[in-house]
């Protein structure tokens, strides 16, 4: 199967197929989405702010990271949940919508990054890190999911 | 959430926003008399129910010298002198505004600015909303919280009113009459009352419940509270887009037009 039918079977799902039918199902889904947009924004931003040397800087990273983490995955698994629904009402629109592929490109990049390198970064909690290194963490991590959100507000625009 | 001075400037800020928008006596009213001329530039916004006014819009613009010949003859003298729909209705005529939204990138620019101060405004004020209600970052004083966080919440705020007006100026006269745009500037001073309120009652007394202690109940419905407003706002803002009430689409419920202060001609009743 190619990725192109993968796509129109996708589009052509039940669940597309419902969304696309319905005049209030695709803006409900897309305003859930914004939301936890929103606050996946809030709990990045926290634990980077703290990185760059601003925010809550008298208190560990690796504490600040630790509250701010069951608010990240919650909301990165709801839009997960409704990006997921989304993309089966439009998946031929995003086959060929660049912006599509510029932000699961960023989304890909975004999750190993937070993952892997920042939890590195953020477990060592200032020692052996220099404060440098932290900030520019901190910079791609932001860089990142400003490329998730961007890209996905423009895949609506055509 | 916003501290002092800046909650100051939030509230006279969303305040001037809610007067322009319930002051006029005068002529609340949006009189389609003559569809075809005046209602033109609602009627460049798709009709699709769930596309966006945007898709048209892009449509249109590789026609732009024709839309922008329609829009400039367009009778400015059909809505009532002095009123706030004249006012709107000349935003709309203006080189600026239709140069905005004819625009092949300054208006998704500015869009996509709206949506990434979002983040920054809704995610950190949540976050702060979080810690009223001890559900995040229960080792960190509330003080400490508001004095790190909240300051960028203002320079969210900044932004979004900033970029909010932009987006406003380019499709006045419709956002204007959009049921979620006025639901959405009510709820905004809701939500600055609300901040008012949290930050000259309860948190005066912060010293009192800063840490190791769940925030007193006025504090967490102050939180409770925002959070609920802001989920509203961002909720009705992402709908101005979406044009089930607008004015152009008769029949409405009475009720809806009475909300967007349509009154349609006889021949759309």
């Amino acid at each position: 199967m190619s990725l192109l039918a993968f796509f129109q079977w996708c589009e052509q799902s039940g669940i597309g197929d419902t969304i696309r039918k319905s005049a209030w199902l695709f803006p409900l889904i897309e305003a859930i989405h914004l939301l936890g947009l929103g606050l996946i924004g809030g709990a990045v931003l926290v634990v980077d702010l703290r990185l760059l040397g601003l925010g809550l800087r008298r208190y560990s990273v690796a504490q600040l990271a630790r509250d701010a983490q069951p608010w990240m995955i919650g909301s990165l698994l709801l839009m997960i949940a409704t990006g997921g629904l989304l993309f089966l009402s439009e998946a031929i629109k995003c086959y060929y919508h660049g912006a599509f592929w510029f932000k699961m490109a960023s989304l890909f990049l975004a999750i190993v990054f937070t993952f892997t390198l920042q939890r590195k970064v953020i477990k060592a909690d200032g020692a052996g890190v220099s404060p440098r290194w932290s900030k520019v963490v901190a910079l791609v991590s932001v860089a990142l999911w400003s490329g998730v959100g961007i890209g996905g507000r423009w895949i609506g625009f055509s | 959430m916003i501290q002092g001075r800046p909650a100051g400037l939030l509230i006279v800020l969303v305040l001037g926003l809610c007067f322009l928008l319930t002051a006029p006596r005068a002529a609340p009213a949006y009189i389609a008399q003559k569809p075809n001329e005046l209602a033109r530039q609602v009627h460049l916004i798709s009709s699709d129910a769930t596309g966006e006014k945007w898709t048209r819009f892009t449509h249109l613009s590789k026609a732009a010298p024709l839309a922008a010949s329609l829009l400039q003859d367009e009778n400015p003298a059909a809505a009532p002198q002095g009123s706030l729909l004249a006012f709107f209705q000349r935003m709309a005529d203006s080189s600026w505004s239709t140069g905005l939204h004819e625009s092949r990138y300054a208006y998704d620019l500015i869009e996509s600015v709206h949506v990434w101060a979002l983040c920054l405004f809704f995610g950190l004020a949540v976050m702060f909303d979080f810690r009223l209600l001890n559900w995040t970052m229960r080792s960190v004083p509330v003080s400490e919280v508001a004095r790190r966080l909240l300051p960028w919440t203002v320079v969210g705020f900044v932004i979004m009113v900033i970029s909010g007006a932009l987006l406003f100026s380019a499709i006045p006269l419709r956002s204007y009459q959009n049921i979620f745009f006025r639901a959405k500037m009510i709820m905004l001073l809701l939500a600055g009352v609300n901040v008012w309120i949290f930050h000259s009652g309860v948190y005066r007394r912060v010293a009192t419940w800063d840490v190791k202690t769940a925030p007193p109940k006025a504090a967490r419905v102050a939180g409770a509270l925002s959070i609920v407003l802001w989920v509203c706002i961002v909720l009705s803002g992402r709908m101005i887009a979406y044009n089930w009430f607008d004015c152009d689409r008769q029949p409405q419920r009475p009720i809806i037009n009475f909300l967007t202060s349509c009154v349609p001609t006889a021949s759309e009743h």
